[in-house]
């Protein structure tokens, strides 16, 4: 049982930073906002619950209650930055036709 | 978990900082710069939720949620302020 637990727990840190380093790689490719947001919701969002979703393996109360609050604010609050991002860069875009569209 | 696992994942998450500061230094423009910091403050809670994982204690993970708080309120003002000229 606690092997299982540390197998999957490494399994789960793994992904999370392999969705990271994806992320990243998107982020530095791709030209426009839109196009990098798209890549950054990967790193904001899965990546950093995975990682934290890994805290079950510690077996430690203090670790997982914090990694617990942490993950509900951020499934709550990465939507909501990347939503803010993507707005305001719309709105540029429509008050000034003649900026940069990708 | 295995204390290699930690380590190389400590590891992996500091060249992951590394080119978040070089996605930093590339972009040109507000929006790309608050989306940046956006992206580094992610890899940071990562970043100090290993650490914590690695020395046994939960207070790296207490930091890594003050951040977040932050980031949040950071990123929703500066990308307000770069249309309306203002945070209101």
């Amino acid at each position: 049982m606690e092997t299982a637990v540390d197998v999957a727990a490494t399994a789960v840190l793994g992904l999370g930073l392999l969705l990271a380093t994806i992320g990243l790689y998107g982020l530095l490719r791709m030209p426009g906002v839109f196009a990098q947001l798209h890549a950054a919701g990967l790193v904001t969002g899965p990546a950093v619950l995975l990682v934290l979703l890994a805290s079950v393996a510690t077996g430690r109360a203090e670790i997982l209650t914090s990694a617990a609050l942490v993950f509900l604010f951020v499934l709550v609050t990465s939507p909501l930055s990347s939503h803010a991002i993507a707005q305001a860069e719309l709105r540029r875009g429509r008050e000034d036709p003649d900026a940069e569209r990708d | 978990m295995p204390d290699l696992a930690v380590d190389i994942a400590l590891g992996w998450a500091t060249l992951l900082l590394v080119a978040g500061g070089v996605l930093l230094l590339r972009a040109n423009d507000a929006l790309h710069r608050i989306l940046a910091l956006d992206v580094l403050v992610a890899i940071v809670i990562a970043l100090l939720t290993i650490l914590s994982y690695q020395r046994d204690v939960s207070y790296y993970i207490d930091a890594a949620l003050a951040l977040a708080l932050l980031s949040l309120t950071a990123t929703l003002v500066a990308a307000r302020h770069v249309t309306r000229g203002g945070p209101f």
